[in-house]
């Protein structure tokens, strides 16, 4: 594993020292974080959900929790630090 | 007529029922997946939801664009009660909560969401491989990858499995498996779909859009998807969009960009299948011109930076706390290896030396495709710069990265792109790549269609 986990940190290397290399003679330019500038990003506040469609995204969003207790509540791992 | 219209035409004239469409789709699926390995769960409500579509039909109530038709959703868009696992262990037993937009449109048009395929872990990949729930094979060429990471959705159209595939793209992975496999995918312009209900490989980058079997089928699913919503910000300020009306208007007069770029990148059988396609698209009328894109390539690796650092801090959710296993834990070498690329940059990036001179390689990579597109109506060229390889040979990450070198400029711009079948070499499909400009869809569409018709 530790042998896998360092050919793969190689890998992830190469490809950042070939950017590097590839970018190196480039000329220096603003930079683009998303394609357009003119996105509608002023959006409203939407109506709520109907109220059937709530019950059900609960019991759904529920259901993927990785554990709970004889009432339903999330059980999560107490981290290592708190004093019990 | 094509695939998509006989197949709506036969449904609403009552000679093919939506249930008979859906239980056909279930047997071929059962019969031949096996094998492809296309889909990952099959949605159990989909002959109860085909049976509404038809009581309305017969009824003579009005139905959707897409009444009947049967559609696979890839497995990183949400479909309530089905599971949304990206092919990742990290999710296998996530269900999804709610629809994504995409997917309400597509069912507020009369579409059945048939079930979920299969996918590149997390959508990393080319080759459709990597998945947790094994490899898709190519239905056009087996024995091959089928491309990715829409992968399952490429197999599944070009098996014949079902109508329509909701694929995503990020840098490529609708366009890579659309090529491979011989069938139509588009990527739309960012900002065209919502993403909302996506689970993102890289959110700057990433649009949902069509795969289809023809340029109509296609079209007509992205004029069902595209189109603002307020669930979602980063998009433009378009209401509904059109693109059937002018599809037959073909390529007389228009300008049609080709760089002799895409020679020095690309394989000279697959660039041969292209000429050909260029030359007929001079045959029919279209100018063609000259376009510089001399720091197209230069776009992969930055690609593949910023794309790191996005899925890096995309994945920091997957936690194993609120739901699924830590994402670490469990994941395969290609999630891994960008989860870590994506941290050593995020670590090291002092001075802009890494992610913002990726930023900074996007802006020219940019710059150079809008340059060449003002000049120009559409660019086409190869999708993908070689053949797909058989199973089990060993490529190194950046050979497998090479695969993209063509489909990522256009994430990196922002604009569209779709890819419709050229010919073939050695029977192994070739897709030809239409970039359009910024909500350039409408000529994209048109010389998809031009081309499919010379086919």
């Amino acid at each position: 594993m530790a042998e896998k986990l360092k050919e793969i940190e190689r890998s992830a290397q190469e490809v950042i020292d070939s950017f590097v290399e590839a970018a190196k003679d480039l000329p220096e330019l603003k930079e683009t974080y998303y394609s357009q500038e003119t996105f509608n990003v002023v959006r409203p506040d939407g109506e709520p959900a109907p109220e059937k469609e709530r019950t059900e995204f609960r019991k759904r969003f529920i259901s993927n929790m990785p554990g709970s207790d004889d009432k339903g509540n999330l059980r999560v791992e107490v981290a290592r630090w708190v004093e019990r | 007529m094509g695939r998509t219209l006989e197949k709506l035409e036969s449904i609403r004239q009552g000679e093919l029922s939506a249930v008979d469409n859906v239980w056909r789709a279930l047997e071929n699926i059962e019969k031949l997946d096996k094998k492809i390995n296309s889909f990952i769960e099959l949605n159990p409500n989909a002959v109860a939801e085909a049976e509404a579509v038809h009581r309305r039909l017969q009824k003579g109530e009005k139905v959707g664009r897409l009444a009947g038709l049967v559609i696979g959703v890839k497995s990183n868009i949400n479909v309530t009660g089905l599971r949304a696992t990206c092919a990742s262990r990290t999710l296998d037993n996530y269900v999804s909560t709610y629809d994504a937009d995409v997917v309400k449109r597509v069912r507020a048009e009369g579409g059945i969401v048939i079930g979920v395929n299969n996918m590149d872990e997390f959508a990393c990949g080319s080759s459709g491989e990597t998945s947790a729930f094994g490899p898709t094979d190519n239905p056009a060429a087996p024995g091959h990858i089928p491309g990715g990471s829409s992968s399952g959705g490429g197999a599944a159209i070009a098996a014949g499995l079902c109508d329509l595939c909701l694929g995503t793209d990020t840098g490529g992975s609708i366009r890579n498996p659309a090529s491979h496999c011989g069938v139509v995918g588009v990527k739309p312009t960012y900002g065209l779909v919502p993403r909302q209900g996506l689970i993102d490989l890289g959110m700057s980058l990433d649009q949902i859009g069509p795969i289809a079997p023809d340029v109509v089928g296609a079209a007509m699913l992205l004029e069902t998807i595209a189109g603002k919503t307020q669930n979602e910000c980063v998009m433009f300020d378009v209401d509904q969009v059109e693109y059937l009306d002018r599809l037959g208007d073909g390529v007389k007069g228009m300008k049609v960009g080709v760089s002799p770029k895409f020679r020095e990148l690309t394989d000279p059988a697959v660039m041969g299948v292209i000429d050909r396609s260029v030359d007929k698209l001079r045959d029919l009328g279209a100018e063609i011109v000259d376009v510089q894109l001399p720091n197209l390539e230069r776009g992969l690796t930055a690609y593949y930076l910023i794309v790191s650092v996005e899925f890096f801090s995309g994945t920091r959710k997957f936690d194993g706390r609120r739901y699924g296993k830590k994402i670490e834990d469990v994941c395969g070498d290609e999630v891994l290896r960008r989860i870590l690329r994506g941290r050593y940059i995020s670590q090291k990036e002092y001075r802009g030396k890494f992610y913002q001179r990726a930023l900074q390689v996007r802006t020219l990579v940019k710059q150079e495709l809008m340059a060449a597109l003002e000049k120009v109506d559409v660019i086409v060229g190869p999708t993908v710069p070689k053949l797909p390889h058989r199973f089990g040979a060993k490529l190194t990450p950046m050979e497998m990265y090479a695969y993209d070198y063509l489909t990522i400029p256009t994430n990196l711009a922002g604009i569209c792109g779709g890819v419709v079948k050229a010919g073939e070499v050695g029977g192994i499909p070739v897709g030809l790549q239409v970039q359009g400009k910024v909500l350039g869809e409408p000529d994209m569409f048109r010389v998809m269609h031009v081309l499919e018709a010379t086919a």
